[in-house]
This record gives C-alpha cells, structure tokens and sequence, in this order.
C-alpha cells in the first residue's frame, strides 16, 4: 500500500482552513523541492485524474537512510492509517502488521503459532526478513569481493615485478657485500628488509589514497542521492587486511628475488652489472 | 633485423618479461570486464524491452512500468484512443497481480499476467497452442509454474483470486484450461507465472476500479518515429506515463549508474596499472642496456631506428599481454556475471557483461594503444643518450 504511487500538488500555503483535513507528514526532500513548509496544504491522489484529497502538513522529517530506497529518488510520505486506506480507496486493508513477542517468548516460535491459527497470512520473524532483504547488498558484496581478488592478483603481479627489478639494480651491491665477506645470510635478510619497507612505505601510501577515495565517494554519492548513508567505510580491519596483504606480498615477492640474487656467484653478479 | 634485436632483448629477461605480461594480462581482462558492465547492461535491458518490438509503455503516472502497485484507470477508452492513432500499430494492455491455486492441501501463489493475446509483448511460446483472440477460457504458463502445479496441457485448473486473508476464502475463482508452456520475458529465474486474457485476471486480482490495466504496451506503425509517437501519447494523455524504449533505458542508466561509474573507475585504474607496468620495465630495462644502445648508435643506428626498437618491444609485451587478457576477461566475464545476476527479482534474460566483438576489440586496442604510449618515455630515454660519455663510463 506504502509502494502506492501519490501525485502531490501544492494547493496554497494557506493558513488555516474552515473544514477538518487530515494531516501528512513529508520528508524533508520533498519539502526542499517544493518549497513546503508545516501548515501548507496539500492535494494528494492515487489517480492523476480523479479527485485529490486535501492534507495539512503537520511534520518535515528526516528519514531514516535506508540503502533499499535511496536509490530509488522516490519521496516519502507518513499517513495516519485510515487516512492513507481511505485514499488509497482500501478500507481495513494493511500490508503488514509488526508484531513484539512477550519478554522469554522466541520470535520464531511465535511466528509459528501464529502460521498455524489463520490461512490468510504469513507470519516471519525479523531476522528472517532482515536475511531476505540484504540478499541484493550481499550480491554487490560478493562482486565487490570478486573485483578485489582481480584487483590484489594485478598488484601482486605488479610488485613482484618490482621488486625483481629493485633486486636486480643491486647486483653490484650484493657482489660487493659477498667479496668483503659477508654471509648469504645477511645479505638475503638486508634485501629481505629493504623489501619489507617498501611494502610498508607503498602500504603507508595507500591507506591514505583509501581514505581520500573513501571520503571523495561519500561526498560524491550523499550529495547525488541526497541521502546520508555511508557508502564507503574505511574500518580498521580493513586496512589492517590491505596493510598486511601488501608486507605479505612485498615479503614474498622479495624472498623470491632476494633468494635469486645470493644463489649466484659473487663474481657472476658483477661481471652481469 | 630491428624486431630480432627486440625479441632477442625480450629473451634475456624471461621471468622479468613473463611477468609483465602476467600483468599486462590481469590488467587487460579487468578493462575488457569494466568495457562489457559499462555497456553489457544497457544493450541486454534494451534488447529485452525490444524482443517483441513494442517500443513504448504506458504507466501509471509518476512510476516504472510494475515498479509500484497502482494502475492506469478506464483502460478499454485509453486503448480505443491509441488504436485510432495512425502510428500505432498494436497497443495491448498488462494486468499484473497475485492469484492462488490450492495444490493438494496448501494454498500456492503465482504471478498472473493478464495480456490482449493479440497485442502481447510479455512471452514467448515454448510449446502447445498460443491463447486465441478472445480466449477466456485458456491460461499459459511459466516452466517453474508448470513443474511446480505437475500439469499437461491441456490440464484444467482452477484460479482463486481475492482471497480474505482470515480464512482464505476466494471471492473470485475461474477455471481455465492449460494452453502453452511459455517462457515470460520479464520473469525472475525459477518465478512461477501464469497468464491469461487481461479481462480474467481483471476480475480475479485485486483492482479497486474496474477496467484498469497495470500497463499498456504499444508497437509503433514502420515508418513513425517512436520519440513522436511517445510524445504525441504524453500530449493526448497527459495523466499517464508515457515510456520510450530509449526513456526507459535513461531511467536504468540513473538506477545502475553506480556501475557505470565502478566500470569507469576500474577501467581507468587496469589502464594506469598497464602503463605503469610497461613504462617501468622497459626504462629499467633501456637504463640496463644504455652501454649498448651507445654501441648501436655509435655504430650508424639512426635515433628513430632506437625508439622503434623499444616501442616494439612495448607493443609486443603488450600484444602479447592483451591478447591472454581477452580470455582471461572473458573468463572472469562469466564468473562475474554469474554473481550479478543472482540479484533477487532481476529478469532472468539480462546480462552484465554480454561479450560483444566490438567491445572486445575495443578494450584490447585501448590496453595495446596505452603500452605503445607507455614505451614512448623509455624510447625517448634511449633515443636522447649521449653516445661518447655512455661508451666511456661504460669502458671504466
């Protein structure tokens, strides 16, 4: 019934009327666009043809941000019952009736008691609805994940690359460090570490690029869909994923390079610089 | 001899090369994935709308066609009106609603289509006998409706409608007899969906005035401009909304432009990776063998002679890359797809990431054209090197 389209027309911003209209409350969006203030009067019909009803505006609010709606660009309105059922022309009809269960009373056992004691309709608990309807946020989240995965395989490869290349340039470096006598061992750790900083620098880097995207979207997309949801988060464990992922990988990228530097000859390393 | 030089080059380095190519290849496949959501959704939205050529829809003013509940009002006068228009050639109302059928003990709900069997747009005929003109006696049905109620063309069964949700008892019932198992165009995957003539689902679904219709399709006459047409409906009905395929596809580019804008950003973002990668492999690479590009030029090679070499050697790691990242996009391409489609209610025919040539080609000159122009600072690094003070700090 909620989902019902309404055409809605400013009638007069008049101040007070001789007959009884019933009142309506707006959200502030739709206050904005029009211009409407409380106590102007509206015209409001479920056909642009028929006959529109009367409403005094008795409140703007803020709704709250619901991620299923915003999208949408659709306006909200809150009637009282029998108003919006005599407008919509279905009296004593409702969608749905929310139910609170007694204190030590399981919602589901509930639900099911009420299932079984009448046919015309069907009783959930809000957990199972709240499943239900974050089944299109679990989509996204699942391809956000999928599109993650592509996007660490083309940095892993990224910085192997670089780091073979960071290793490389110091051939020289690691044949001198041999021929004065140091072990394989240091030499591997002293690559192993410079590895390590630069995936910590680069990691470093790229929280604070995250944090400026995170705060550019939210900044973008509030202002797009006039809506205060987040949406995008950069919480802790995210970044101590990204950070921890990227010194895995610079840790290993930097293993197998530095492995195949100390491998070669001395002498073989600085005859190749 | 240049190419030889290049491939003997490429040669040296094969883990380092290989790689890069890997890289080439992830990036390449992440554009041709981005290239096909930015436009995959909107060609298979409009092929969709179009696959029984009705290219405009009347709705209930101020909404989507079945995007709420409400109804278009006195529907037989408004098709009356566009049959009279000489550039309309079908116009046929859709009826959407719930209705209910008692299988064994339990009360089992589908979606009905009610539908002008001679002006429909909504299925296809998979098997049996299409509804005749005036047919209210006879139903058609989705695969999932027919498997789940076990029937046969040819079976009768019986629709109850207006159910009073205290004790189930239906105000309105009709019995009607199984003609065709088709496919509805708009139907989620698995969803249980009947049809019949708009006037039985009228009077079974849950309409407050009479003769309403949830939507009208209309077929625009060959020769007429659809946009005209659409307009001159808006015009004569301004109480109604009036969609052109073309209006429609404008309001799913609005409601999906989170995507577009995701594809945009990630295409961007595998372009720079690409870049990136072979722009910085090739000036290492240029900056290790400066000694004997030196040679080179001392020897007679001219400087374009230079910059072609490592421009092809550019353009061929990233020929070879694009090349692996077309079938590894397209790979990922499915799996992707397969994971947006499981969006709940979405029509089981559309598609994010539809793999056309054009798309394709395009995404693999896009990468292939981004590592020519990568090689061009290390072409030029090369190309400008001093040859005497090379040779002689190379000698000491």
């Amino acid at each position: 019934m909620l989902a019902m389209a309404l055409c809605v027309s400013l009638v007069a911003a008049s101040p007070a009327e001789p007959q009884e209209i019933s009142g309506v409350a707006i959200e502030r969006r739709l206050a904005d666009r029009f211009k409407l203030e409380v106590g102007d009067t509206v015209a409001l019909t479920t056909d642009p043809a028929g006959r529109p009803s009367p409403f005094r505006i008795e409140a703007i609010y803020l709704p709250k941000a619901d991620p299923a709606t915003a999208l949408r660009g659709e306006y909200d309105l809150r009637f009282h019952l029998p108003d919006l059922a005599a407008l919509l022309g279905g009296p004593d009809r409702v969608d749905r009736f929310g139910v609170r269960v007694a204190p030590g009373i399981s919602p589901d056992s509930a639900a099911q008691r009420l299932n079984q004691s009448a046919f015309g309709y069907r009783a959930y608990p809000s957990d199972s609805i709240a499943r239900e309807s974050s089944k299109t946020f679990l989509v996204v989240s699942r391809f956000h994940r999928a599109i993650g995965v592509i996007a660490i395989l083309a940095s892993a490869i990224f910085l192997l690359c670089i780091m073979l290349l960071k290793v490389e340039e110091r051939r020289l470096d690691a044949a001198v460090m041999r021929l004065v006598g140091i072990s394989r061992a240091t030499v591997f750790k002293a690559f192993l570490l410079e590895a390590c900083l630069l995936a910590g620098v680069g990691s470093v880097v790229g929280v604070g690029l995250a944090a400026v995207a995170t705060v550019a979207t939210n900044w973008f997309y509030q202002r797009k869909f006039e809506t205060t949801l987040v949406f995008a988060n950069l919480t802790a464990d995210l970044i101590a994923f990204g950070v921890g992922l990227s010194l895995l990988l610079g840790l290993v990228a930097g293993t197998l390079a530095a492995a195949r530097l100390v491998r070669a000859h001395p002498l073989s390393l600085w005859r190749r610089t | 001899m240049t190419v030889l030089w290049t491939f003997r080059s490429l040669a040296r380095h094969p883990i380092r090369n290989g790689l890069v190519v890997l890289g080439i290849a992830v990036a390449a496949a992440l554009l041709l994935d981005m290239t096909l959501l930015a436009g995959g959704m909107e060609r298979s939205f409009r092929e969709m709308l179009l696959s029984r050529g009705f290219q405009v829809r009347l709705s209930p003013k101020g909404t989507l066609p079945f995007d709420t509940e409400a109804t278009i009002s006195r529907v037989t006068p408004l098709l009356d009106s566009l049959r009279a228009d000489p550039g309309i050639s079908l116009a046929g109302p859709v009826v959407g609603s719930s209705i209910y059928l008692r299988l064994r003990d339990s009360l089992v709900t589908f979606v009905a289509y009610g539908f002008d069997p001679t002006a429909q747009g909504i299925y296809q005929l998979d098997r049996g006998m299409d509804l005749g003109p005036g047919d209210t006696t006879g139903f058609v049905a989705s695969p999932a409706a027919v498997a789940r109620a076990n029937w046969q063309i040819g079976d009768t069964a019986t629709w109850l409608g207006r159910l009073d949700p205290q004790t189930a008892v239906a105000h309105a019932e009709r019995r009607v007899v199984l003609r065709a198992v088709v496919s509805f165009l708009y139907d989620a995957k698995g969803q249980r969906s009947i049809g019949a003539n708009y006037q039985v689902v009228q009077r079974l679904g849950r309409f407050g005035p009479e003769d309403a219709a949830s939507m009208v399709m209309v077929k625009v006459r060959e020769g007429h401009d659809v946009e005209a047409v659409a307009a001159r409906i808006g015009a004569v009905h301004p109480n109604i909304q009036v969609n052109s395929v073309a209006a429609l596809v404008a309001q799913f580019r609005t409601r999906l432009a989170y995507f577009q804008q995701l594809s945009l950003i990630l295409a961007t973002i595998s372009l720079v990776v690409g870049i990136l990668l072979v722009g910085t492999i090739l000036t290492i690479t240029v900056n290790e063998r400066i000694g004997e590009v030196a040679v080179l030029r001392a020897i007679g090679f001219r400087r374009a002679r230079i910059v072609r070499m490592v421009m092809i050697e550019g353009a061929l790691l990233t020929a070879v890359g694009s090349l692996l990242g077309v079938g590894l996009g397209l790979l990922t391409a499915r799996y992707l797809d397969a994971i947006l489609t499981s969006f709940p209610g979405l029509p089981a025919r559309i598609s994010f990431f539809v793999p056309e040539p054009v798309a394709i080609t395009r995404a693999a000159i896009t990468m292939f054209i981004a590592g020519v122009v990568a090689a061009a600072y290390p072409a030029w690094l090369a190309a400008r090197s001093p040859i005497a003070l090379t040779l002689r700090s190379n000698a000491e």
